[in-house]
């Protein structure tokens, strides 16, 4: 591939043709690296990304969790500037797909490039990603989402985040997605000395036990050992100890 | 475990890398220009299956191919930074005239250079032939900007894999001069997701083979207790674990994959939590991957074997304690017998 574009620039040969060229190589082999490195540096000589998000995403229409191209999307994104009808085009990827969990990262992706998480888009993308949630309550990349969403704010001081998760609870729904993140919020509150320390600690130890023994048992030794931690770290004799 | 494990079809496997050293498939063919990562699945394979001793008498050939795999620097040192090993004589042809031009276009490539001398190491090389200070200088100047490294001087892709790569290099050359390590780890840490996970850049999805790069690369630079907050260590160790579905996925809501078992089971064992896996579920994942005619194993059920999964495969089963493999060093991705080697290596050049 060095060795082409060494030739394409001493034969000054027509770029839109070599583009042209590799759309094919890409269409035949979408998952080789250097491929996909051509195109981006083709794309960088031409400095024109006109045709560049239709065609990643009609790569992505026939799989929608290509690395490859949602890395190179990426590049376009940032290098070109172009992230006017990016969220639109992923809400109907997801819609399409909640379960894609390479969009729910363009998701993440765009708005850090954006507006950034400021707290109106913090409440904007919470809302969004809990309608998605109720869609799928097992559907881990929404979970992963919202949390990833959270991450600079406080679980437990989200206003209604605790009361979402303990009204899907109540529906009996029993997501290890949705009972882990009852436990991180927990886990937070103990952590901040926040609550009825006995109480929250076992609420969460009792989750986590119902994970192991009922509702996520290939993880059993792992919610063991977060309940042991979380016990020993918060548990009673603890408190003592560390009041005397 | 002995009896348990009449399902574990290990004479097979042996069949298997040993036809991979001598011929392939045409639908490897593709692959001819990395050749030298084939021969290192097939060589590791055979010494995580104590099977060495299998190809005795090719050893010495199969070395001296690796070293005619080595870039040297010219009398004037102008191609120090394309120094290294390549990946196999296809570009370069063997006995073709070797014109000014061509030079110019004979590089190293990373992954290869890794390769070679792990290869070499488990074939039990000194490394004496391995011209350590030209393929540092070469390393350094892949290194970018940002800290990631690309894999060819002429430039590249720069992700993850390639940091994985120099890091493995330096350890093994045990000189970290090849590059700088501050900017290694930085780029480590920018590139983990929302998710906890690492992708192979900023911004971009966690998934296990980058996962592992990254962690594996902390571990060798001895950068991994360090890089991590306590809050950022406990999200990698959620993701990890919550990639187990009977084997292992490499990204939520994709489907269970045997190189999985290794990537994120060796990412899971350096950071002490592999203990808290399903290991019946991940054993008995990895056990329906494996080719019962031919040997070796397939990234799914029912599918065909290739090189890469045979070897990440049995990588799986030696972290699960498998009896008849043999263990391993995680970081590094070659046996604990090959890294002890290497150690005696590095004391002996201390002296």
């Amino acid at each position: 591939m060095h060795y082409r574009r060494i030739l394409l620039k001493e034969l000054k040969k027509d770029l839109k043709e070599e583009l042209k060229y590799i759309t094919d190589m890409i269409l035949s082999h979408p998952k080789n690296y250097q491929v996909w490195h051509h195109r981006q540096v083709i794309v960088d000589w031409l400095r024109d990304p006109a045709n560049e998000l239709e065609f990643t995403a009609k790569i992505l229409k026939k799989d929608a969790k290509n690395y490859h191209c949602w890395q190179y999307r990426q590049w376009v994104l940032r290098e070109f500037g172009l992230w006017d009808q990016e969220l639109a085009y992923i809400d109907t990827l997801l819609k399409e797909d909640l379960r894609n969990n390479s969009a729910w990262n363009q998701r993440y992706f765009v708005v850090s490039n954006t507006t950034g998480f400021t707290e109106q888009v913090v409440n904007q993308e919470v809302e969004y990603t809990q309608e998605f949630i109720k869609k799928a309550p097992n559907n881990e990349s929404a979970w992963n989402y919202l949390k990833g969403v959270l991450m600079d704010f406080e679980l437990h001081k989200y206003p209604g985040l605790l009361d979402f998760c303990q009204q899907l609870y109540d529906e009996r729904y029993r997501s290890p997605y949705l009972i882990a993140c009852m436990i991180d919020t927990y886990e937070e509150m103990l952590e901040q000395n926040c609550g009825e320390q006995r109480e929250v600690l076992e609420k969460a130890v009792s989750l986590c036990r119902s994970l192991a023994e009922e509702y996520d048992t290939i993880r059993s030794e792992y919610w063991n050992f977060l309940s042991r931690i979380l016990s020993s770290k918060y548990g009673s004799e603890n408190a003592v100890q560390t009041s005397s | 475990m002995a009896d348990e494990n009449d399902d574990f079809l290990k004479p097979k496997h042996i069949k298997f890398f040993e036809r991979c050293l001598q011929i392939l498939p045409s639908r490897y063919s593709s692959l001819d220009t990395n050749r030298m990562t084939i021969a290192f699945f097939a060589l590791s394979g055979l010494d995580l299956l104590n099977s060495l001793d299998r190809i005795e008498k090719e050893k010495e050939s199969i070395i001296k191919w690796v070293y005619s795999l080595q870039i040297l620097p010219n009398n004037t040192g102008s191609n120090i930074c394309q120094c290294g090993f390549r990946g196999s004589s296809t570009n370069t042809g063997k006995n073709s005239q070797k014109t000014e031009n061509k030079l110019k276009l004979d590089s190293g490539h990373i992954a290869m250079t890794y390769t070679a001398i792990a290869s070499l190491l488990i074939l039990g090389d000194d490394l004496s032939g391995v011209n350590k200070s030209a393929i540092l200088t070469a390393l350094r100047n892949l290194q970018q900007e940002d800290g990631s490294f690309c894999c060819v001087p002429e430039g590249s892709e720069n992700d993850m894999r390639f940091v994985y790569c120099a890091a493995c290099i330096c350890y093994m050359l045990n000189d970290w001069s090849g590059m700088n390590v501050e900017k290694a780890v930085q780029f480590v840490q920018k590139s983990q997701s929302y998710e906890g996970g690492i992708g192979q850049g900023p911004g971009l999805e966690a998934h296990g083979g980058s996962t592992f790069c990254a962690v594996a690369a902390l571990s060798l630079m001895n950068k991994l207790k360090t890089s991590f907050s306590e809050k950022k260590l406990k999200q990698l160790q959620r993701w990890c674990i919550c990639r187990q579905q009977s084997g292992f996925q490499g990204r939520p809501n994709k489907p269970t994959d045997t190189c999985y078992s290794f990537w994120v089971g060796a990412t899971l064992k350096l950071i002490d939590t592999y203990h808290l896996i399903n290991s019946e579920f991940n054993r008995g994942f990895l056990m329906e991957t494996q080719g019962s005619i031919t040997g070796g194993f397939s990234k799914w059920p029912d599918h065909t074997p290739d090189a890469l999964h045979a070897y990440l495969g049995l990588g799986g089963l030696s972290l699960l304690g498998e009896e008849g493999v043999l263990p391993m060093h995680a970081a590094l991705n070659i046996s604990q017998r090959a890294s002890n080697h290497l150690h005696s290596l590095h004391s002996k050049w201390k002296n």
